[in-house]
């Protein structure tokens, strides 16, 4: 396809555009005190998610780290409003733009949902559908929302391919899932997820499934995407990582609830969270001596208490009494840049104390 | 290569020693006439050895041939040629009973233990198991009595203990247990018999983080206790690294690089080493902003067809124009440069001397200093 083509899609899909420019200093994305339970009848509902609170700024990147069972993941459903109808309970604000999600009906949620809001999955293999060329799964987006021809979709299905990395793309247009390697999967369904230039990303664990040379193509990707097109990203993963490298906001999360939110430099200079200083302890580190000890934390994820009647975190703490067997602590306010912790007995600051063991 | 030629005879320290392995495995086509159109070459060619006592941590990407290696070396994948030297016996031509006898001695912890572990047995029952098919060690028979069943019993209720499992866990089955105490019924079982060389293929990598470091330092308990031999198969380099004495880098069915751990992680020498070292991302921002990143182009080759030359060579960000392409690196020590490490690169010194850089500069990430 000539360069004229897919410049002629380009200008089709800048064309159909009408977007509100975003405003900086408003944020984009408030998360207000949600909750999601699933309930089941004759059983307990679980509480996956429980108030949790958190804002994303146009352009900005948000993280939320938790391991499996935090509720990050239900979190992430829950703003693209993909959580199951029935035996799900939430409650709370999702505001995009000021418009409630949790309250919208599906008709307008499905106009913004791959417009406005748009997701990467971790295991494209189950989300990309198998029996569908790339092609179309790209030019589907862009044909739902955009007033478009078919030949305008394709040729910007091809122009966006060729954004991601994917080499010789009008031939992977016509191509299969499976042909795909992994991380070319993950590049086709990050094309689809920003095919409408959406203000919002949010990304589940995109780079888990793949190895870390492809980890690496794949972040540096996200991160020159996001910075092109301005797009703000809230990164869901289990790895500080890549925590680390690309986020400017961080929240950490617990069974549930966060336990510590604070910008990036902040978090991991000053982990007050004995959780997030237990995580941080117990990763074995390329930039530590490999002669010193891990010091795990106790028990699994599972052994959790009901964060009404106490920590939840307090049975795998070294540092719990019984202080932390009060009902739902509060995340207060502690240090510089919105610091947040939710714990009775923080980590010390490095200044305030000299090693303690 | 080197086959035969460097065969260390009498080295009494080595338990493990691997010579030219090859695993290949054929490409069928065809309905009525099965034909053989070429073979997948997991395993091309790989020398290695483990001291007794020591751990080899086998670093790689999906695909490189790193469980192949694992699985050929215990020969539940038979190798197309090469030698797997186990305490003095020719593993790959032993024959079926003298292989089931030394079975014993070399065990295997697998990933996921939630399909290794039978879901139907209880873990007694998967615990005793291996003793039932090969009866107690010398060691134990004098400790426990005789090959009964109680004394298998006993023995596998010592083991729980040793893992870390309370010893109500008997009763149990697999899939009531979290993903790290299933590991744990994993580890037991593998060393239940006293084996000397565990090999552990990806052992922590389907754990929670917080849990991932129970189980690594569990393995390493062991090793100390009961003077246990690794090779421990990883994707995650940091993991093998505060584990391994000694780390192999894995590209495409061959080694790229064999060094100590610290020397390794302190001056990598071949540049796929270089470039997988700086992909890792590490948990603090400081580092994260002020490293510099070497990106590599594409994905692995196919193993079916390896390229011609340095396997490397498709992807290399220090491809020279000679050599890479056409004539294949041997695994080598290079003792002006680094004593005692082996690397298999054309241009290895020139690269850490930097007289050799990184060709394409859209391939190198500088530091964000924001």
């Amino acid at each position: 396809m000539s360069d004229q083509t897919i410049a002629a899609g380009e200008r089709a899909v800048t064309r159909s555009r009408t977007r509100p420019e975003a405003n900086r200093d408003e944020n984009l994305l408030e998360v207000e005190d949600l909750s999601v339970s699933f309930v089941r009848r004759g059983a307990q509902p679980v509480r996956a998610v429980d108030g949790v609170s958190f804002v994303v700024r146009p352009g900005q990147i948000v993280g939320i780290v938790g391991e499996s069972g935090s509720g990050k993941s239900v979190t992430s459903l829950a703003v693209m409003g993909l959580l199951p109808q029935r035996g799900v309970v939430a409650s709370g604000q999702i505001r995009y733009r000021g418009q409630d999600l949790l309250t919208l009906g599906a008709k307008k949620l499905s106009d913004l949902r791959g417009r406005e809001i748009a997701m990467v999955f971790q295991d494209p293999m189950s989300s990309l559908n198998p029996v569908i060329p790339i092609g179309t799964q790209v030019t589907e987006v862009l044909l739902r929302h955009f007033d478009v021809s078919r030949g305008e979709a394709r040729a910007e299905a091809e122009h966006l391919l060729r954004r991601v990395g994917i080499p010789d793309p009008g031939r992977r247009l016509k191509e299969y899932p499976h042909q795909l390697s992994g991380g070319m999967r993950q590049r086709a369904l990050i094309a689809i997820a920003l095919a409408c230039k959406p203000a919002l990303l949010i990304c589940d664990e995109p780079t888990t499934a793949l190895d870390v040379t492809i980890q690496a193509q794949v972040l540096e990707l996200l991160k020159e995407l996001v910075n092109d097109l301005d797009t703000a990203m809230v990164m869901i993963t289990h790895d500080l990582g890549v925590v680390a490298g690309l986020c400017d906001f961080v929240n950490v999360m617990y069974a549930g609830r966060v336990v510590e939110s604070a910008p990036r430099h902040e978090l991991f200079a000053h982990p007050r969270h004995r959780y997030t200083e237990g995580l941080l302890a117990s990763m074995p580190r390329l930039d530590h001596p490999r002669t010193e000890p891990l010091r795990p934390i106790r028990g699994t994820p599972r052994d959790i208490v009901s964060w009404t009647k106490a920590c939840a975190f307090a049975p795998r703490c070294d540092h719990a009494d019984e202080a932390c067997m009060s009902p739902d602590l509060e995340l207060v306010l502690d240090g510089p840049g919105e610091h947040r912790m939710r714990c009775v007995h923080p980590a010390p600051l490095a200044s305030d104390v000299a090693d303690d063991d | 290569m080197t086959e035969g030629a460097d065969k260390v005879a009498g080295e009494p320290a080595k338990l493990l020693e691997v010579t030219g392995l090859e695993v290949h495995f054929p490409i069928r086509r065809g309905v009525v006439i099965d034909r053989t159109v070429g073979h997948v070459r997991a395993v091309d060619g790989v020398d290695l050895s483990v001291g007794r006592g020591q751990t080899f941590g086998l670093v790689g990407e999906s695909g490189c041939g790193k469980s192949t290696l694992g699985r050929a070396i215990l020969r539940l994948e038979q190798p197309t040629a090469g030698r797997v030297v186990f305490d003095g016996q020719d593993v790959a031509s032993l024959k079926a009973e003298p292989l089931r006898r030394l079975r014993r001695r070399m065990q295997m912890v697998f990933q996921d233990p939630l399909s290794s572990l039978n879901p139907r047995q209880s873990v007694e029952s998967l615990l005793t198991e291996p003793l039932r098919v090969h009866g107690l060690s010398a060691e134990d028979l004098q400790t426990y009595g005789k090959d009964s069943a109680r004394a298998h019993a006993a023995k596998a209720a010592a083991m729980l203990e040793v893992v870390g499992l309370p010893g109500s866990s008997m009763s149990r089955y697999p899939h009531e247990f979290s993903g790290g105490q299933r590991q744990r019924v994993g580890i037991a079982r593998a060393i239940v018999l006293n084996p000397d060389l565990v090999i552990a293929d990806e052992p922590v990598s389907a754990l929670d983080v917080s849990v991932q470091a129970q189980v690594i330092n569990l393995l390493e308990d062991l090793q100390k206790l009961l003077g246990l031999t690794y090779l421990v198969i990883a994707h995650d380099l940091a993991v093998v690294r505060h584990i391994s004495d000694t780390v192999g880098v894995m590209y495409l069915g061959r080694l790229a690089e064999v060094a100590s751990s610290d020397d390794l992680y302190e001056r990598p020498l071949h540049p796929y080493t270089i470039a997988l070292m700086s992909a890792i991302p590490i948990p603090d921002p400081e580092i994260e902003d002020a490293r510099e990143r070497i990106l590599l182009p594409g994905d692995l080759p196919s193993p079916a067809n390896p390229p011609s030359g340095c396997r490397f060579h498709t992807r290399c960000p220090f491809r020279q124009p000679t050599r890479c392409h056409d004539e294949e690196p041997e695994l080598r020590e290079i003792p002006d440069l680094a004593a005692g490490r082996q690397v298999a690169c054309h241009w290895a010194s020139e690269i850490a001397s930097g007289a050799v850089g990184v060709a394409e500069p859209e391939l190198l990430v500088e530091p964000t200093s924001s």
